[in-house]
């Protein structure tokens, strides 16, 4: 079986998140914002700068007969808008053509990955979460293993984990059968080599069986495991692997996640995604190909 | 085709319309096809006359609109409770009749380990169920439950449904 070192090596492409985002999403989740060095890191990515221009003198956070410069429109946009436009805009480049060999449509997998952001903001907000910028980040970057092993085995990838599923096993579990680890795994580490901060990495190991015991327990990993779950009620990116996955009851007794907050967090995530994609213009072929 | 103007979404992709999630269509274009993809605890409604091949395809995502009113406002086909009657309206506009429907169900699919506790493809699947009883509409075919996901097809020129999963293709009407 191959070893998540040596696929992240061999793949001589790897999808990279550019080093502005991660240093930008690092300060802005740390707690620890300086938006004079903000201004600085951004300044130095042409197509960032661009994205944060346009969006600061947009109608929506614009002032009529006034344009702002970079630095006004960081302070205009203000520190949680502009963690969700930087990764908004950067990461939608990595997922929109991943996600074939899951058996995904072009533009499904961004899809899932802006449903989770979007479900793990609902999800802190609702708990008065401590640490809710990070919801988003980790929302959004949760499945980005499925970007390798898309990469890695391609349109093999079926018929290698077919071989492995099984009734009421989950499909992190057949992963781990068929290939010795999953996409959950591989994307921490993954997560890592991108120099992201170490609970950013932890949350996407741990999205799907997120640790119920101190010291490794933590809300914001509980958050992310809810919002995937709340995703696959909306629809969003489901490929081969289908509903093969479980609310750990933790999680759902922990959040306090009955029946009736769960299908509002569904109808309010698929709105909220919607309404981005509407005003982000995207045209996306949506959902994927069973 | 004639989507209904509350609720059309639908975007054409190689000759397909493609029913998105909380999507609806209508059609009585017989060289058609209507697609839904992704379809886990969602389901997919279509109806189809073959009279006057008038068809169409809902996929709604949540049983009762009253979790959400002002949403059901805006995306009626959220709900099976405010999707399905817009399905049969749609199409009875273009000709269809009840008596004459074939009506085909798909998806509702549940995630692993639920316990009773969320049970989202179920409680879509009962509220089908229920919507249909009050209406005297009887399913011809249907393939729901489970834990996977579900394409579902409906070719208009002889209300053809079939559904893919997994890479697989079964016909699901005629049966």
């Amino acid at each position: 079986m191959a070893d998540i070192g040596q696929i992240l090596d061999k793949i001589d492409r790897l999808p990279a998140l550019p080093s502005s985002v991660v240093r930008v999403t690092d300060m802005l989740t740390s707690g620890a914002t300086d938006l004079g060095e903000i201004e600085q890191i951004v300044r130095h990515d042409e197509a960032l700068s661009m994205v944060i221009l346009r969006y600061a003198n947009s109608a929506r956070y614009g002032r009529p007969g006034r344009m702002f410069d970079l630095k006004q429109s960081i302070v205009r946009l203000g520190g949680k808008v502009l963690l969700t436009i930087v990764l908004e805009q950067q990461a939608s480049a990595l997922f929109v053509r991943a996600g074939a060999a899951y058996g995904l449509r072009r533009g499904a997998l961004w899809r899932g990955a802006l449903g989770g952001a979007l479900a793990a903001d609902q999800i802190a907000r609702t708990h008065d979460f401590a640490d809710k910028d990070l919801c988003f980040p980790c929302g959004l970057l949760r499945d980005v293993g499925k970007l390798v092993m898309d990469m890695h085995f391609g349109s093999e990838y079926l018929s290698l984990i077919t071989k492995h599923m099984r009734p009421e096993c989950t499909f992190v579990e057949c992963e781990r059968e068929a290939f010795g680890f999953d996409h959950a795994q591989i994307g921490g580490e993954l997560a890592g080599r991108w120099g992201l901060p170490e609970r950013i990495c932890k949350t996407i190991r741990f999205h799907h069986e997120p640790p119920a015991a101190a010291p490794e327990h933590d809300l914001l990993v509980d958050i992310v495991h809810a919002a995937d779950i709340i995703c696959l009620w909306a629809g969003l990116a489901i490929g081969y692997d289908g509903l093969e996955y479980k609310l750990a009851p933790h999680v759902r007794d922990g959040l306090g996640l009955d029946r009736r907050e769960a299908e509002l967090d569904v109808s309010l995530t698929w709105c909220r995604l919607r309404e981005i994609e509407e005003s982000m213009e995207n045209v996306l072929v949506q959902e994927h190909d069973s | 085709m004639h989507p209904s103007p509350t609720t059309y979404r639908s975007t054409e992709v190689d000759g397909k319309i493609v029913v998105g999630v909380a999507d609806i269509a209508v059609s009585d274009d017989p060289s058609g096809t209507l697609v839904t993809y992704a379809l886990g605890s969602c389901i997919g409604v279509s109806i189809y006359d073959p009279v006057a091949h008038v068809g169409g395809l809902l996929h709604f995502m949540l049983p009762e609109s009253k979790i959400n009113a002002e949403r059901a406002g805006q995306s009626p086909a959220m709900f099976a409770d405010t999707g399905v009657p817009l399905l049969f309206k749609g199409a009875y506009e273009l000709g269809a009749r009840k008596e004459r429907l074939i009506i085909v169900a798909a998806g509702g699919a549940e995630v692993l380990a639920d316990d009773g506790h969320f049970k989202v493809g179920s409680r879509n699947r009962t509220m089908l169920r229920k919507l249909f009883w009050k209406n005297n509409i009887l399913l011809s075919a249907d393939d729901t439950g489970g834990s996977i996901s579900r394409t579902m097809i409906l070719k208009m020129s002889d209300g053809e449904v079939t559904v893919r999963s997994k890479g697989k293709e079964r016909t699901l009407w005629p049966t």
